[in-house]
């Protein structure tokens, strides 16, 4: 592992998201509808000052010609400005990172936390009751829909108990600590079920292979108890599989959760997504997605990097 | 004396009766104590606060921002910043000698204030109209901007507006959407000021704080011009709250657990779950939008008056009603009852499936072998369009479907979305189609059926229809208006190039603690008059 090698990575990284630009903005325009349908019902809009607003946004160009000129700016770092808010994309986007990074960091160390020894548990009693009703527990967990799951929740805890605010990242004029604990608590259980149960399942799969192995039994017979060879000798190889899915599922934090933000009104990048997916805002939509690809080309790096770490016959020079 | 019931004479009583009701129940002191906090969830996220500017109806932005001149619950303009709304005979309307420009003179309120204490005069309102016209602010309400010359301001609470024109429709557009701080944004950029979050204006509530994404909370403006008729201060509650929550499940959840109390657009399919949920009651408002069966006059048979008569007697609205939860009601004409230039002796041919076939028969549509009627060679079948991913609208289609099949007549769905939705509705690329118009406060309808009108996709044209939308669009006077409102409903339910169904009906969910709600059915939303509701 090399500065050279992740410098390497990083600008063969150049190429592939001018390719992946030119054709997510060639998606965003063959979708129908445009950001200027939005108005069309509203009997206030005339069409000069549509065309006004379509000139002001470069939209009258072609599309060819759009992209160019998004590029030009893009290179020098102006991301644009929102059609639907009229605000530079940039600040948007920060804006929203902050929510999303919270409730996404969280429930990805829930998942940790919990998915590892789930995982191992599994592994090590294969078979066994525990075993079959983890199993199940996780496949209900990948089942469940969020909206759904998020729905009872709400009427549990905030409808019958009046616990927890249904929805919401803090109180109107609130917003201490506690009060948005208070708000993260249920969209980040919900988020995490899926992630638990799908890494757990991954950690089992790969601590299954490597108790088999060889070594484990040399281990074994070496005298080592249970314990230690599972922690010592097998977690590190079996972890190898599940930091790939690990790792871009930690990419795909910052692209937001769309599904779980909107259930909870969490003002992050995935509602901020819908929205501008909504109101078709090309520039809003190219930045966030932009924003996503960057962020799973350098879990991938991070996730290779990762690798040589937990096998020392992997080395990249 | 014989006393005729018609409909509109029970909705006024109606009216009265509700009237009635609100004066009485003002009357204890005790019930209108100053306080209390409104919750209102809107499932759209505020895009910028001003009103000119934002992609959606300004709910947030009404109770925060005043115009001149504003359309009250019957859709009928109410002065507010001005004293009173310039007409022909108050002499605030004078139109020129040669008849084809006008004045309007507004005369403006004394002692309002801004929401910072600095005073409100005449000097804003010329301001917000140099701000509006200017192309380098980019916004969607500019209508009416450029038909105006010039502005004079004699003093300070005189406004002289020249027209370029004559425009009836002034009142729906420039000065109604609200007036801008000339000492705050004089020589600003209005594309990105601070004025698009915490706008100051002069209304009954100020914006606190907007926190994007998530609400905004405004909070009572103790200097308000507006006192009640009993003498008290207003607005009576402490603060109105606007949270934007995208998912109307999470919305009703949170009707249900008190932390919304209010919801100004209840889906059909959610009402009768709201009903159910203790202390909060749905308040039915009218709404200005209709939904609509439309004609494509390129195909020979639609443009035989004998099959649209036929295809009006086949479809029986009370099913398209029940299929949307029992709330939209039945109208024979465009113009929806709200406005009082609606003629309720507008003809409608009653739903008569019989009545519909003799006809079809005595017009020499003869029934095939499946059933389907033709005749020179053109099967009755149809293409059929609404807008897909509208569920309301799938479903009437559905229904309507069923019922012109009664007739021997088929009707194929071919629905489309977005853009190609609206392509094929401004060019014709359908032979039937179901939709929902909406106009402003002050409506014109010639876009819709007017010759080249920029909504007729009909490819249809009527010069007598034409004249009657003329005169009533460029005329002043509110009695020769209703005239020629009446000549062309006639028309259009004779002649049928459109089959007015249904009025579309606003389920608003609000805690019974609030009072002195009246639901608004213009663009200018529930929130144009907030300063007298209080919280029992």
């Amino acid at each position: 592992m090399s500065f050279g090698y992740v410098l390497r990575r990083l600008l063969s990284a150049i190429p592939l998201l001018l390719g992946i630009s030119v054709i997510l903005f060639a998606i965003i325009h063959l979708a129908p509808g445009g950001p200027l349908d939005m108005y069309t019902e509203n009997p206030a809009v005339s069409k000069e000052a549509l065309a006004q607003i379509s000139a002001a946004y470069g939209l009258d160009q072609p599309v060819p010609i759009q992209y160019l000129l998004w590029l030009k700016s893009m290179v020098v770092g102006d991301w644009g400005y929102s059609i639907r808010t009229g605000r530079p994309v940039l600040t948007e986007i920060v804006l929203r990172l902050g929510p999303t990074l919270e409730l996404g960091g969280l429930a990805l160390i829930i998942s940790l936390i919990i998915a590892i020894p789930l995982g191992i548990i599994s592994a090590s009693r294969r078979g066994s009751k525990l075993d079959s009703s983890l199993t199940l527990a996780s496949f209900a967990g990948i089942s469940i829909p969020v909206f759904w799951l998020a729905l009872l929740l709400q009427l549990l805890f905030s409808v019958q108990l009046g616990w927890l605010p249904s929805a919401g990242y803090k109180s109107i004029g609130g917003g201490d600590f506690l009060d948005r604990l208070r708000h993260i608590v249920m969209p980040a259980a919900v988020l995490s079920l899926a992630t638990v149960a799908s890494w757990s399942r991954f950690i089992r799969s790969g601590m299954i292979d490597v108790l088999n192995q060889d070594y484990i039994r040399t281990a074994y017979a070496k005298g080592r108890s249970e314990r230690g060879v599972v922690i010592l000798h097998a977690l590190r190889n079996a972890m190898i599989p599940a930091v790939t899915v690990i790792a871009v599922d930690f990419a795909t934090v910052i692209s937001g959760a769309v599904i779980t933000e909107t259930v909870f009104a969490w003002p992050g990048i995935g509602r901020l997504f819908m929205e501008s997916m909504d109101g078709r805002d090309y520039p809003m939509l190219m930045g966030l997605m932009m924003m996503g690809s960057l962020g799973i080309i350098i879990a991938n790096i991070i996730a290779d990097l990762a690798y040589a770490s937990l096998d020392p016959r992997i080395r990249y020079g | 004396m014989t006393i005729k019931l018609t409909r509109r004479a029970a909705l006024q009583g109606m009216l009265a009766g509700t009237a009635v009701l609100t004066t009485m129940r003002a009357f204890p002191a005790w019930a209108q104590a100053p306080g209390g906090t409104l919750i209102v969830g809107l499932t759209y996220e505020i895009d910028t606060m001003n009103p000119y500017s934002t992609g959606f109806l300004g709910d947030a932005q009404a109770a925060v921002i005043e115009g001149l001149i504003a359309p009250d619950k019957d859709a009928v303009y109410v002065p507010v910043l001005a004293t009173e709304v310039p007409s022909l005979e108050n002499g605030g309307i004078v139109v020129s000698d040669d008849g084809k420009t006008m004045q309007i003179t507004y005369k403006l309120r004394e002692g309002v204030k801004w929401h910072d204490g600095e005073p409100f005069t005449s000097a804003d309102v010329k301001y917000t109209w140099e701000a509006v016209k200017d192309p380098a602010f980019i916004a969607e309400s500019k209508d009416g901007s450029s038909e105006v010359e010039s502005i004079d301001i004699p003093d300070d609470y005189t406004v002289i507006v020249n027209y370029n024109t004559i425009t009836p429709t002034f009142a729906a557009t420039l000065f109604t959407f609200g007036i801008m701080p000339k000492h705050l944004l004089e020589g600003t950029d209005l594309n990105t000021s601070s004025y698009n979050e915490t706008p100051v204006g002069t209304g009954p509530f100020k914006v606190k704080e907007f926190v994007r994404g998530q609400y905004v909370e405004t909070v009572r403006n103790d200097d308000y011009w507006r006192t009640a008729e009993n003498g008290d201060k207003l607005p009576y509650l402490d603060s109105i709250i606007f949270k934007m929550i995208p998912d109307t499940n999470t919305l009703i959840t949170q009707l249900k657990s008190g932390e919304v109390t209010m919801v100004v657009s209840t889906p059909y399919s959610q009402a009768s779950q709201v009903q159910g949920i203790e202390g909060i009651e749905i308040v039915q408002g009218p709404q200005l939008s209709w939904q609509h069966l439309d004609f494509n006059f390129k195909r020979p048979s639609l443009a035989d008056l004998n099959v649209r008569k036929a295809i009006a007697m086949a479809i029986d609205r009370e099913v398209i009603i029940r299929a949307q939860g029992g709330f939209p009601k039945a109208i024979k004409s465009p113009v929806v009852p709200v406005f009082d230039f609606y003629d309720d002796s507008t003809p409608v041919l009653a739903y008569d499936v019989a009545a519909a076939n003799a006809l079809l028969d005595e017009s020499g549509y003869v029934a095939g072998s499946d059933g389907i009627r033709e005749k020179d060679g053109e099967r009755l079948s149809y293409a059929f369009m609404v807008q897909s991913g509208r569920a309301d609208d799938e479903l009437a289609q559905q229904v309507i479907i069923a019922q012109l099949k009664a007739i021997g007549i088929e009707a194929t769905a071919n629905n489309q979305t977005g853009v190609a939705y609206r392509e094929a509705r401004y060019k014709g690329g359908y032979d039937l189609i179901y939709g929902r118009w909406i106009t402003s406060a002050n409506p014109v309808y010639h876009d819709f059926w007017g010759t080249g009108g920029a909504n007729n996709g009909q490819s249809y044209s009527n010069p007598e229809l034409d004249a009657a939308m003329a005169e009533f669009e460029n005329t002043l006077d509110p009695a020769e208006r209703k005239v020629a409102a009446s000549k062309f409903q006639a028309i259009l339910a004779e002649d049928l190039p459109t089959i007015s169904l249904v009025n579309n009906v606003a389920l608003i969910a609000k805690t019974t603690k609030l009072k002195n709600f009246v639901p608004n059915p213009t663009n200018m939303t529930n929130f144009v008059d907030t300063s007298a509701w209080y919280m029992e």
